[in-house]
């Protein structure tokens, strides 16, 4: 059926170099559209983020839009979206990414702005720019936790399951009080510390050869020099929860709602993805244990599921979502939940779940390469975590080759209900349905 | 090596064309428009229902999403949960929303099993069980759903909006979904009916893309030629018209921010000052330098940001201003919105429509690159009563603006004093100076 090779054979060109100054450099063309994806990865998220500094990493990239020698105030944003390009960067635990992508005619311009920003963006930062981003970051906070219903959960479960010291103690959105400390000054030695040549990988998927991507991204980026190189201190894994850490709030919610957290193997080692294909049986879609279960057989949950959070700092996390039917505490859904962890954690999943469990992967995998944006991004993200880009064409093969016998040793080892944290969300005392 | 110190030239897009789909119909009446998309290792297939919500009986509204999230709760051929581990077995996707003008139904699986897929789509709509206990949950978790809906400020401003700017005659101005009481009136007999008198094959249309081979109308036809119902049916499409203007403060005790929706009610794809108004909302509320996210984002930081949003029907539309302020800076928020909407002496420029036409029509080709892209495209507008040739003549209209039209489209449809405005935040804190800055809100419930 169709033109395509079967999906476990993937081969998307890779092409890659390494600039004098450190900058990795890919190419995968694809002339399928006369469009190109420009997509830059900084190897530095909220876990570089040290106490006291919470949110920056996210502030700042705010303040990568604030103009450089050559770029006045919004204008790498405005100017590109003007040439037809969809522009924006995130921020994550694990990195900051910068991306557009826009008709092929423009490529050398996104590339030169790009290399401006990267070349002098802490000697344009005043006050007044960080004053301004600082409250539409805290409006962005406002608008996307604190004012939507259980927008907090995952500051609350990553401080749960990390503790509030660790690396990935906090989230990206940060604290009120850490955005107020950041400065200019502050700012500008964040900048010179993470953006660096050589912390940074520049991948172009679209309308462009190899030889032309290289040629444009040496002639954009060649000149800068390199400052600041250092290593990241090796990370160390934690082992898994003891003693089921419970946090209880409340909250203007409208229903009850619970979730379990725990602690994982890093991404992309086959113990993780053992992990991910557990919590796939256990709660990743209607066929799965948790919706069957607590949903469909004893109706005692609005909604259950399962998912895996993918990191690459020494642990990983994983998640159940429990939410209860309005009116109704979540205990008959947490005990019902529980019991299905044990029995994962105790009997492991069947071979039919496995197999559907891949394949759902699969579905998810290559959706996300059919765009050349989120391809460019899956590219950045294994060369900048992995050291490895050519590991999106394998890595179906990886997950199909994970045995059911080492999902079910996994699950035994890192999702029994005793290495669990727990959040529950109780609705505010009058608040609540009669 | 040198640094660059020009600013690169940009060399101009080629011009893209929307490829036409090939197009069949069975002999149930079904057309098939099928869009090949080379490289695709995932398909997509959307089935379009031509079932406008208005078809609904009125006290039991909500019953074509109830009876759409049974489909795939069990056929005939798969009961129960088979049918669903059916679908998970090949990696396959099924969603779909029943929508004001059209239900549609959206496969996503790997191309090389969508033969098997379109097999089951064909069942989940011919055959599907539909039992009590299905509906009965259904109907439960819809229930839940309202109360998350309604507890999230931007989903309820939305809501409120759109009451405020359609009349009640018309179903457009109420959830989708149906309300609480509505759903809670729900039987399993309801839903049986709706499914026999609604999902048929004539008038619906199935879009397919992916890398396809010759053999997809085969395949198409082997899964959907034998879906047969009985008789015919007349399907009345209606027509909303605009409300008299509302200002409502939807109380949210002790909320950090307010969301706010100021504008009114709008035009569809059809009318000849579509292509205008795309330009005027994107360089108003589009951009990211647009006039009102310029101001009220990057030069006085009360927003995250701010957005004119241009929500077409298949007849008519909704046009607002959409965002979320915190509280204290509300009314001065608005009024500089208010400001920044009238053009009347600030024309939209030559530069802005540029960039407004360069903007839509550049991105064009990224937007339509995936089976999912172009699967959703064209099913929307089927399902809003045009055609795939659409995306074509539009990018010309776009290219036919001009500065004037932009602003006389804009003029007439977003009049600075007779616009609607939904605030949902604290009313206590809200009230007194809303009011005082010359909003007269009424408080709703």
């Amino acid at each position: 059926m169709g033109n395509v090779a079967s999906s476990d054979q993937l081969n998307y060109p890779i092409h890659q170099r390494t600039l004098d100054n450190g900058l990795r450099v890919v190419v995968s063309p694809d002339h399928s559209v006369p469009m190109v994806a420009v997509n830059l990865w900084y190897d530095v998220g909220s876990r570089d983020e040290r106490p006291g500094e919470h949110g920056w990493a996210h502030l700042f990239e705010h303040l990568m839009f604030s103009g450089s020698d050559h770029v006045a105030t919004g204008e790498h944003l405005n100017l590109l979206q003007s040439l037809g390009g969809a522009v924006n960067a995130t921020t994550w635990f694990d990195r900051t990414n910068y991306f557009e992508t826009l008709p092929v005619g423009a490529l050398e311009l996104a590339l030169w702005m790009e290399a401006d920003r990267l070349a002098s963006l802490p000697s344009h930062l005043d006050e007044t720019s960080v004053d301004t981003q600082r409250e539409v970051v805290k409006e962005e906070k406002r608008q996307r936790y604190d004012n939507v219903p259980y927008g907090d959960a995952m500051q609350h479960l990553v401080r749960l399951v990390f503790g509030p010291d660790h690396p990935y103690g906090h989230t990206t959105i940060g604290s009120m009080v850490d955005l107020d400390a950041a400065t200019a000054e502050r700012a500008a030695n964040f900048f010179r510390n993470h953006y660096r040549p050589d912390n940074a990988v520049l991948t172009l998927v679209g309308d462009v050869s190899a030889k032309e991507g290289f040629k444009r991204a040496e002639r954009a980026f060649g000149h800068l020099p390199a400052w600041n190189r250092r290593l990241r201190p090796p990370v160390t894994s934690l082992p898994s929860l003891q003693g089921v850490p419970v946090l209880q709030v409340q909250a203007r919610v409208p229903a009850a709602a619970t979730w379990f957290a725990w602690r994982l193997p890093p991404r992309d080692t086959p113990d993780f993805d053992a992990c991910e294909l557990g919590l796939v049986a256990l709660g990743g879609g209607q066929t799965s244990r948790l919706h069957q279960q607590l949903v469909r057989n004893l109706g005692v949950a609005a909604g259950a599921g399962a998912s895996a959070v993918p990191l690459v700092g020494g642990n990983s996390f994983g998640l159940v979502q429990l939410r209860a039917l309005p009116g109704a505490d979540a205990s008959a859904a947490i005990e019902a939940a529980l019991t299905e962890v044990e029995r994962l954690a105790a009997e492991g999943p069947t071979a039919a779940e496995i197999a559907r469990a891949k394949a759902q992967y699969a579905r998810e995998w290559l959706s996300e390469l059919a765009a050349l944006d989120s391809r460019a991004d899956m590219i950045s993200a294994y060369a900048t975590l992995h050291s490895d880009p050519e590991r999106v064409n394998r890595r179906l093969a990886e997950v199909e080759a994970v045995t059911l016998d080492q999902v079910a040793a996994m699950c035994a080892a890192y999702l029994q209900p005793g290495q669990r944290a727990q959040l529950d969300y109780q609705q505010e005392v009058g608040d609540a349905q009669a | 090596m040198r640094r660059p110190e020009h600013r690169p030239e940009v060399k101009a897009p080629p011009r893209w064309i929307f490829p036409e789909p090939a197009r069949w119909w069975l002999d149930n009446g079904l057309q098939i428009l099928a869009l090949h998309r080379p490289g695709q290792y995932i398909a997509a297939v959307s089935l379009v229902l031509d079932t406008p919500l208005s078809s609904e009986p009125s006290d039991i509204e909500g019953v074509a999403t109830i009876t759409q999230r049974c489909l795939d709760e069990g056929t005939a051929t798969h009961p129960g949960p088979t049918f669903a581990e059916r679908l998970e077995d090949i990696g396959a996707l099924l969603s779909g929303s029943a929508g004001y003008a059209a239900s549609d139904l959206l496969l996503e699986v790997p191309a090389s099993r969508l033969s098997e897929a379109l097999l089951l789509l064909a069942q989940a709509i011919s055959e599907p069980e539909l039992r009590a206990s299905d509906v009965e949950r259904h109907q439960s978790l819809r229930l839940a759903e309202i109360e998350h809906t309604m507890a999230n400020s931007s989903n309820r401003a939305q809501v409120a909006f759109r009451q405020a700017c359609i009349p009640g005659r018309f179903r457009a101005s109420r959830l989708a979904g149906g309300t609480a009481a509505t759903v809670a009136a729900i039987a399993s007999d309801d839903v049986a009916a709706y499914h026999a008198r609604h999902y048929r094959p004539e008038g619906a249309t199935l879009v397919i893309s992916g890398d396809l081979t010759n053999e997809v109308y085969h395949q198409a036809a082997a899964a959907f030629g034998g879906w047969e119902v009985q008789g015919t049916l007349g399907v009345h499409h209606q027509t909303p018209v605009s409300r008299t203007p509302h200002c409502w403060l939807i109380d949210r005790p002790g909320a950090v921010q307010a969301d706010i929706r100021l504008g009114g009610f709008g035009i569809d794809r059809g009318d000849p000052r579509w292509a205008d108004l795309q330009v005027a909302t994107h360089a108003l509320g589009g951009a990211f330098l647009s006039r009102l996210n310029r101001v009220l984002r990057e030069e006085k930081g009360f927003t995250y940001g701010v957005h004119l949003v241009n929500s077409p029907m298949r007849d008519g539309g909704l046009l607002a201003v959409q965002s979320s302020f915190r509280t204290e800076v509300v009314p001065e928020a608005l009024d500089l919105a208010r400001q920044l909407l009238d053009v009347t002496g600030k024309p939209i420029t030559t530069t802005e429509v540029l960039d407004a036409v360069n903007y839509t029509n550049g991105i064009a080709p990224l937007r339509y690159s995936t089976a999912q892209g172009v699967t959703e495209r064209v099913s929307s507008l089927v399902g809003a009563g045009l055609s795939a040739e659409f995306v074509n003549s539009n990018a010309l209209a776009l290219t036919r603006v001009t500065p004037e039209s932009a602003t006389q489209a804009l003029t007439e449809l977003l009049p600075p004093d007779a616009l609607t405005l939904v605030v949902v935040g604290d009313a206590e804190a809200l009230r007194e100076p809303l009011v005082a800055a010359g909003w007269p809100v009424t408080l709703k419930d």
